[in-house]
């Protein structure tokens, strides 16, 4: 058996504008209190269960040490059990990313890195993390391993399952050539340093312009027109080329 | 029938496709309440102003941001008036290859589907399926769903046009501070370990994969009803470090090539 050892760090970190609710009248902080409606009085965290809902009003309370026996015995460990073509696995699954880091042994995690990466190929296992067990893929990074934690396929909706109507008359071949003409037109490289979060920063400019005491312009938006004859449009914006 | 969250249109250079926003993933997981140990009624939690002491309705509460440690109020008419105008378009901005994304960016995955029963909607939805299916595109583009921007990328999956949310550039981490290093494998480890993955690879078969979580939250769940005491079981030992890394890969691909059930 090949084990590495490795260290796990978070990859992403959402950056949303995020706000503490207040009371509109003195501006003090909002507390969220615990109340047992029964009682009518608040309740010390120690006081609370989980209880899991099995009819209308009727729980099932699971202890702390019952919910730890449902995360698994996988410990600390990752296990490995196949590996699969990377790019195979459609990005539908993919739910959290992780970024592997080395641990005492930082051969045999280069070692690993250099195998993933000479394969394309990702490892597909099981571990237990925060008392749940997860399904994972491990794959390789530039420099690090990256670890995403997956979907399980009942929890990922099928396109059999949307039931689109295939009624619709079959799009022209002029009209394949056309939007493929106009796909080839907006091809660019994926640079995701190119695009803001334009909302963010226009909440944060808000902000600070509250902050001075400046007015803020109340305005409505707009409804785009739908185009009816397809043809037309796409020709349209053939020839209007980039916006 | 799938939920519609959101409807629209999806917008192409001057092609505007009237669409409906639906999840692709679904929620199978047990959700726990919080109940009072004493007399298992559920807990509320209700809002209280920290001056006053008293309870507080939805309609008395304002946002504050803390900006340098001075709080702004924010109304929410304010929030609205920064609302990009587009609001009922995603805006496709260029089109990529899919494979030039790393799926790190991707968040929440969703599927597009046609609005109305119009034939040119049905028409222009399935040519938008077919180009990009055909060329292997995707579509980055924009929207605004509630109260945030979120840049998009639209695929061909299954016949459908299917949307994910993307992060931006900044809610992806440098991977500077994550520590890797080691000494570059030789030739002969490398070839091993090319070869153990090699012997354990198989194709992707994601109904291959039972979420046994959930089944054994099931089982205690079931196992209380019924009143029986569950055992939290002891974790599994970290397995003791490697004296020879050679040596256990070759260890490895000996068991693997003979037969023998081995983990990696």
């Amino acid at each position: 058996m090949v084990n590495v050892p490795i260290k796990l760090y978070s990859a992403t970190e959402s950056k949303t504008v995020h706000f503490h609710e207040v009371h509109a009248k003195d501006g003090a902080r909002i507390e969220h209190r615990r109340i047992c409606p029964k009682e009518d009085k608040e309740v010390p965290y120690k006081e609370i269960v989980k209880g899991y809902e099995v009819k209308s009003d009727q729980y099932v309370v699971l202890e702390k040490d019952e919910i730890k026996a449902a995360a698994g015995d996988r410990g600390k460990v990752i296990h490995l059990g196949e590996f699969v073509s990377a790019d195979e696995i459609d990005p539908v699954f993919y739910e959290k990313t992780y970024y592997v880091g080395s641990r005492d042994d930082e051969d045999a995690f280069r070692l690993l890195h250099e195998a993933l990466r000479k394969t394309g190929r990702a490892g597909i296992g099981r571990f237990s993390f925060h008392d749940r067990e997860y399904l994972v893929a491990l794959r390789a990074g530039d420099d690090v391993l990256v670890l995403h934690t997956l979907r399980f396929h009942d929890e990922v909706v099928t396109g059999d399952e949307l039931e689109i109507d295939g009624g619709a008359r079959k799009p022209s071949k002029r009209e394949i050539e056309m939007a493929g003409r106009l796909v080839e037109s907006l091809t660019d490289d994926f640079k995701p340093e190119a695009y803001q979060d334009e909302y963010r920063d226009a909440v944060l400019d808000l902000i600070k312009r509250k902050a001075k005491g400046e007015e803020v312009d109340l305005v409505a938006q707009e409804e785009p027109e739908h185009g009816d004859d397809l043809a037309a449009a796409l020709e349209a914006s053939l020839a209007g080329g980039r916006r | 029938m799938v939920r519609v969250l959101w409807t629209g249109s999806l917008s192409f250079g001057l092609v505007n496709v009237p669409v409906q926003l639906v999840s692709a993933a679904r929620d199978l997981d047990y959700h726990f309440h919080q109940l009072h140990e004493k007399d298992k009624v559920p807990i509320e939690q209700r809002r209280f102003c920290s001056k006053e002491d008293t309870e507080v309705t939805w309609e008395e509460v304002a946002h504050s941001y803390d900006l340098d440690g001075k709080q702004v109020l924010i109304t929410d008419e304010e929030l609205d008036s920064v609302q990009p105008r587009k609001t009922r378009t995603i805006e496709i901005e260029s089109f990529v290859g899919l494979a030039q994304i790393d799926p790190i960016y991707f968040d929440h995955p969703y599927f597009l589907i046609p609005a109305g029963d119009s034939e040119g909607t049905h028409r222009a939805y399935r040519l938008l399926v077919e180009t990009m299916g055909a060329q292997d595109r995707v579509a980055v583009g924009r929207f605004v769903m509630r109260t945030k921007e979120y840049l998009v990328a639209v695929r061909a999956r299954e016949g459908a046009l299917a949307l994910t949310t993307m992060l931006f550039g900044d809610e992806v981490r440098p991977t500077k501070h994550v520590p890797t290093g080691g000494k570059k494998p030789t030739k002969k480890q490398l070839d091993n370990a090319v070869a153990i993955v090699e012997e354990l690879s198989t194709e992707w078969g994601p109904s291959d994969y039972e979420d046994c979580y959930r089944e054994r939250l099931k089982r205690v769940i079931d196992a209380k009803r019924k009143r029986r005491t569950i055992h939290a079981p002891k974790p599994e030992k970290e397995p003791e470090p490697m004296p020879d890394l050679m040596a256990a890969l070759e260890e490895t691909l000996e068991n693997l090539r003979g037969g023998e059930p081995a983990r990696a």
